[in-house]
């Protein structure tokens, strides 16, 4: 298929891809140059870190730039990506790695790898961190995005043969521990991704149901989660995204409370959700309704 | 602009990505994708500034004409993919005309610059189910799923 006809104008989603990494790529290694030059170490996750396992870059959807910095540098790291020059460069900038990992920021920097881009030396995780990594994150957001899954198939199939599993799991609790085999076990049942031989087989070949249950649903929804508040300028909308988040999603609310996946407590976890988000968002709302009213969105 | 002048391709600010049979191209200055044909993206390689119309003509041999040239040079710098933007040959015609007429005399496809747009679904549709081979062996599952055939889990997997 030649995607260059007249009455065409959707590349296929591999060109597309292959092109949007190329794009990132080049803003990968613009961003850490101006870090460098501000003195600032960073350190790449997700996007082109994951996409590096991945047998051909025509496979992933590039999204933000995620880059994380060491907490005592985090102003200084907003002042850089708040100049002009990246006014059209989406960015994501994280203290540390907050909630995605529990490893001290030190120990992670330590054992941190840098791998070639276009010339440019790019900070990563090591494997084992970053594997961790991905894992939570896509727990986080509940096992929403199911493409994302394969950052995870990918790290896991294509990794070093001598990628060191100690490293990558016991280094934080057993509860933390559980997530990152249960996210590789989804990526076993709904990819096909081989894990036998794994020091943790038995164990991921065990998924609770309810994920499984929770998982089927999301992937079946019509409507994208979005922040609630940018649903506002269309009611139906709106209350679709309401509606997604009651109850809230039993995956991300036993992440967010630090919980056992495998354990029986996630409606006390989504309770504790609701209890602690719906302060913020009415004072959110109110604040909106009150810049609406004003004619000032 | 005449036969004579010599366009030079913009560098700067651009991604580049060759395919097979067409060129993509990122414009990191306005955020818009392009994707060049094989006649476009021919035109656009040989704008080196040093090389004329005439000359770009003569290059696609015979059957082809400078209109199509200039077809291609005027996308081009629509476009803003040339450093330093042309005044249009066919000014009053619509493109539909000049293309109608190029299309009938040439042998050569009519060069092409459409504006690509973010596919929807992306890999959403990927999932590596199936209920049989072909399922694994095609579409978007081929290449990506650890096996070409289905397994009894329904999976493109290994048994």
């Amino acid at each position: 298929m030649n995607h260059c006809d007249l009455r065409m104008v959707d590349a296929s989603v591999s060109n597309w891809n292959l092109l949007q990494a190329q794009v990132q790529k080049r803003r990968v290694t613009a961003t850490f140059e101006a870090f460098r030059a501000n003195r600032i170490e960073p350190i790449l996750i997700k996007g082109w870190a994951a996409a590096r396992y991945y047998p051909n870059l025509s496979l992933r959807r590039p999204g933000d730039i995620d880059i994380a910095v060491n907490p005592d540098e985090f102003t200084t790291a907003q002042e850089v990506v708040s100049r002009r020059d990246f006014s059209n460069v989406n960015i994501d900038l994280h203290s540390g790695l907050r909630h995605l990992d529990s490893v001290a920021w030190p120990v992670l920097f330590e054992r941190s790898i840098l791998c070639d881009l276009n010339n440019t030396k790019i900070r990563v995780l090591c494997d084992e961190d970053h594997l961790r990594l991905l894992s939570v994150h896509w727990l986080v957001d509940g096992g929403r995005y199911k493409d994302k899954l394969w950052d995870i198939f990918y790290a896991v199939e294509n990794r070093r043969p001598d990628f060191d599993w100690e490293r990558c799991l016991d280094v934080v609790s057993p509860i933390r521990r559980r997530w990152v085999i249960c996210a590789i076990a989804i990526a076993h049942a709904y990819l096909g991704l081989n894990i036998s031989g794994l020091p943790f087989e038995s164990e991921a070949n065990n998924i609770p149901a309810w994920i499984k249950e929770c998982l089927e649903k999301e992937w079946k929804q019509s409507y994208h989660f979005e922040p609630i508040l940018t649903s506002t300028h269309d009611s139906r909308l709106l209350v679709h995204q309401i509606f997604r988040r009651l109850p809230p999603n039993p995956i991300r609310a036993t992440i967010e409370a630090e919980g056992d996946l495998y354990g029986n407590r996630r409606a006390i976890y989504q309770t504790k959700v609701i209890a602690r988000r719906l302060g913020p968002f009415l004072r959110d709302l109110f604040h909106f309704i009150r810049l609406k009213m004003r004619g000032e969105t | 602009m005449n036969n004579s002048q010599y366009p030079l391709a913009r560098k700067s600010g651009l991604v580049v990505q060759e395919m097979p049979d067409e060129v993509l191209v990122y414009d990191l200055n306005s955020n818009k994708a392009h994707c060049l044909n094989e006649t476009a993206a021919k035109v656009w390689k040989s704008c080196d500034g040093r090389t004329s119309i005439d000359e770009m003509a003569a290059v696609f041999g015979k059957g082809s004409n400078e209109d199509l040239v200039w077809l291609a040079i005027d996308q081009l710098s629509e476009n803003h993919l040339l450093e330093t933007g042309v005044t249009s040959k066919f000014k009053g015609q619509s493109r539909r005309e000049v293309i109608k007429k190029i299309g009938l005399a040439s042998v050569i496809a009519v060069p092409v610059i459409a504006s690509l747009v973010a596919p929807q679904n992306a890999l959403a549709a990927q999932s590596c189910h199936c209920v049989n081979n072909t399922q694994c062996s095609s579409g978007p599952n081929l290449g990506h799923c650890a096996a070409t055939t289905c397994n009894g889990s329904g999976l493109c997997a290994a048994p």
